[in-house]
């Protein structure tokens, strides 16, 4: 149901409410208890959450039952007492300068979180929104949650999971949704907004920001890609079956729609076994992976994506050896194309994934120049020494992660989201002494 | 060229020769259509690798409904012919963005080309058998001459166009102000015209008229055949848009104005019946030498009638290159009250909106 004037101002003073209450009554520690609870639940195969999950959210978010049980395991089980506070550690130095003045160099300092924090959440991949509004508990904040037409699910039963543990801590966030092109209905929710995490396109994320006005603390996550790059040593007989297996799980999982998911996977000439190897064992590992977690029904627009990037290097297989082509027979599942241009070919996504051969590092830089400001995440195997200084040349670049193929979808809880801070962004602090 | 190819160029200009008017039965069509294919799986051995590929090949394929298609993009990557290609005697170039390699369709002889131009057109715009100056917003094909439409324009104004017929491209520069004029003399001599052209053209000449506070109300008789998407090329208007200035920009009521439907890769044309049936409609009626399928891209079978699927086309025309094309093309079909297929063109199959949070082929921008 479309939110109104009255009822997005209604949410905000009860949320507001709730706040002031949970502030007196709860420290920040009780509430990494709680949400560390909430998760355990969600994780439960019998979770009544997980239940409601599975059977409302995929007409919304278009996945599979199994994708969506995917996805509430890789959310929640990366959610728990250590990872929690690990991100208050790391982002605040100390988790309990949320609740008191704690010695910091030679002052005492109390982190002060806003009042109410806004979130416009996009896309139909969960674990952001669910992230987000996890930060805005934990700071005790009040929580107003735009929630995308994509998915109105997850975040909604999250909000309620959270009552069945700790109601007035759920009292603090409320989560609605109206068109974007109600503009009143924006200002409304950003009126008293003295914090706002966006995501979006460019284009969303700029006007929103405008509309924030200049006192609020703004985050937006733009729309990114990310790939995958396989070195040589990574490529042997012992290795490969593993090792196709974890790229196909980076590429298959929210059906290739997440900013996490690979596009390409560059794969070094000259190991044990050469790029094409790569090419056949990850087709047969996208193929266990979809028997096992299906990928969802696609739009017309979609579908014809997919009709044309295969029939294309199809045929440009069929008269040219330096295009091959792997795919799921009689559906169009998933496709792998093997493409040996030294360039970035970006997919069109719903489990269509490039492998290009590429004779190092140096050519992948090379590659990926024009595309660098747009990455998210680049996978690599092995994380060796080699590795390293590519990270530090990826990183030079503006890619803000770096981390095993095979962990691209599942990034830690205290990660830098897009190179930034997620808590220390949002506070601000009063020194004492 | 050996006699079987020839004997197959001869049934297929049989075919051509009989007019619009003509329906060809399924089973007429199916035995030239998959001699055709026959003929194409031999001489074309990129097109064969593809069809083996599919293990759909001249043995396996019953029907022509099941003859591989040839993407577009292949014309990018291959030269598609049937014949020895240094006997070509044209050759045809998409437009292409400047990041991407423009596809190229050869042809062995203009006859087969000419042959399918003049009936259909003639059918589509000239019910009336009228003969009108032809005023054509393109570059003519000695300005233009690897371009499909230019050749296409060349053709007609040479059959059907009066004396008087031009074109308003030169040296890349387009002649407004002469169009301008003409249009004016035009106008005061209430002689009717024909005006030829690309949407974005028009567009051009639109933008033009509304600075200058320019309208004309065109002679009776005038009409337009416009061709053409923007690409990006123009600012972009909806068709609706499009047709209403025409209508008080230039005094044609939609009704005298039709689209064609045509691309680089084919010899065929296609046309909406507006004229033919002498009120506005979208439906494009399909030549008795061509058929068009609508194909799901889920299962890559025929979509069903009135829903929306990928345009494919069989053009008989295209013997020495690739009859069966698929287009990037979305289109509805429907079998008409005449017991023939009719389609629509809506558009192409991009713009596939971000469901998650990445960007994909169509929102990127690699710059």
């Amino acid at each position: 149901m479309s939110a109104t004037i009255e009822s997005i101002r209604e949410a905000v003073s009860r949320t507001r409410e709730a706040r002031e209450r949970v502030q007196q009554h709860r420290t920040t520690d009780a509430v990494i208890s709680v949400l560390t609870q909430v998760a355990k639940n969600w994780l439960d195969p019998n979770s009544v959450w997980r239940k409601q999950a599975v059977e409302y959210a995929p007409r919304h978010t278009g996945f599979s039952e199994e994708m969506v049980q995917e996805a509430i395991d890789l959310t929640f089980g990366a959610i728990n007492y250590e990872s929690l506070g690990e991100l208050l550690d790391r982002e605040l130095g100390n988790r309990r300068v949320l609740d008191e003045f704690c010695l910091r160099g030679r002052v005492q300092s109390r982190a002060i979180a806003p009042r109410l924090l806004v979130h416009f959440l996009a896309g139909n991949v969960p674990m952001p929104g669910i992230v987000s509004i996890c930060c805005g508990l934990l700071l005790r904040t009040a929580n107003l949650v735009k929630v995308s037409p994509r998915d109105p699910v997850f975040p909604s039963l999250f909000i309620e999971s959270v009552r069945e543990v700790d109601a007035e801590l759920a009292d603090c966030a409320a989560s609605t949704d109206w068109s974007r092109g109600e503009l009143a209905l924006t200002q409304t929710a950003l009126e008293d907004a003295d914090a706002v995490i966006a995501y979006g396109d460019d284009h969303t994320i700029s006007a929103l920001r405008q509309l924030a006005g200049q006192e609020a603390r703004f985050l937006g996550y733009g729309h990114k890609l990310s790939f995958g790059v396989v070195a040589k040593e990574a490529m042997t007989e012992e290795n490969l079956p593993q090792l196709a297996q974890a790229a196909a799980f980076d590429a298959s999982v929210y059906d290739q729609l997440g900013c996490l998911s690979p596009h390409v996977y560059y794969v070094e000439e000259r190991g044990q076994l050469g790029p094409r190897k790569f090419a056949v064992a990850l087709a047969e590992a996208m193929a266990a992976y979809q028997a096992r977690v299906p990928r969802g029904d696609l739009s017309l627009e979609e579908a014809a994506q997919i009709a044309k990037f295969r029939s294309g290097y199809e045929f440009r297989a069929a008269g040219d050896k330096r295009f091959a082509v792997w795919s799921s027979p009689a559906s169009n599942d998933w496709t792998v194309i093997y493409d040996d241009s030294p360039s970035f070919i970006p997919s069109c996504l719903n489990r269509t994934i490039f492998v290009m051969p590429t004779d190092g590092y140096k050519r992948v830089l090379d590659a990926i120049q024009k595309i660098a400001s747009s990455v998210s995440t680049v996978g690599v195997a092995p994380m060796h020494e080699r590795a390293v200084g590519f990270a530090a040349d990826l990183a030079r670049m503006g890619v803000h992660r770096v981390c095993p193929i095979g962990q691209m979808q599942r990034p830690p809880l205290s990660w830098h989201h897009d190179g930034r801070a997620n808590l220390a962004d949002l506070v601000s602090w009063t020194d004492l002494g | 060229m050996d006699q079987t190819a020839l004997d197959l160029q001869q049934r297929v200009l049989a075919l051509i020769s009989r007019g619009v008017g003509q329906a060809t039965t399924d089973d007429e069509f199916d035995r030239v259509a998959r001699d055709v294919f026959a003929f194409q799986y031999e001489r074309c051995a990129v097109y064969r690798a593809y069809c083996d590929r599919r293990k759909q090949t001249p043995q396996s394929v019953k029907h022509w409904t099941e003859i591989p298609a040839t993407p577009t993009s292949a014309f990018k990557d291959f030269p598609l012919t049937c014949f020895p290609i240094e006997q070509t005697v044209a050759e045809f170039h998409t437009s292409g963005t400047t990041r991407e390699q423009s596809g190229k369709h050869f042809l062995a002889t203009l006859e087969l080309y000419h042959a399918a131009i003049s009936p259909n057109f003639a059918a589509h715009l000239l019910p009336d058998f009228a003969r009108l100056p032809m005023m054509v917003l393109m570059p003519s094909t000695e300005e233009a001459p690897h371009s499909s439409l230019s050749h296409m324009m060349g053709a007609v104004v040479q059959e059907f166009g009066a004396d008087d017929s031009a074109y308003y491209v030169e040296g890349g520069q387009s002649l407004l102000e002469k169009l301008v004029r003409d249009l004016c003399e035009a106008q005061w001599a209430h002689q009717p015209v024909f005006l030829l052209g690309t949407a974005f053209a028009f567009v051009h000449l639109f933008d033009h008229c509304v600075k200058e506070k320019l309208t004309f109300e065109l002679a009776e008789g005038s009409r337009v055949m416009e061709t053409g998407g923007f690409k990006g090329r123009s600012r972009e208007l909806s068709k609706a848009e499009l047709y209403a200035l025409f209508e008080r920009v230039l005094g044609v009521p939609t009704a005298r104005v039709v689209n064609e439907y045509g691309m680089t890769e084919l010899s065929t044309q296609f046309y909406d019946g507006t004229l033919r049936v002498g009120k506005r409609t979208d439906w494009k009626t399909v030549p008795p030498w061509a058929r068009v399928l609508v194909v799901d891209p889920n299962t890559g079978g025929e979509a069903v009638e009135n829903e929306r699927g990928l345009i494919r086309i069989l053009d008989l025309a295209n013997l020495w290159s690739m009859m069966c094309v698929q287009t990037e093309d979305l289109g509805i079909a429907r079998v008409s009250s005449t017991g023939l297929v009719e389609f629509q063109v809506l558009g192409r199959a991009a713009g596939a909106e971000v469901r998650g949070c990445s960007l994909n082929a169509e929102n990127i921008v690699m710059e």
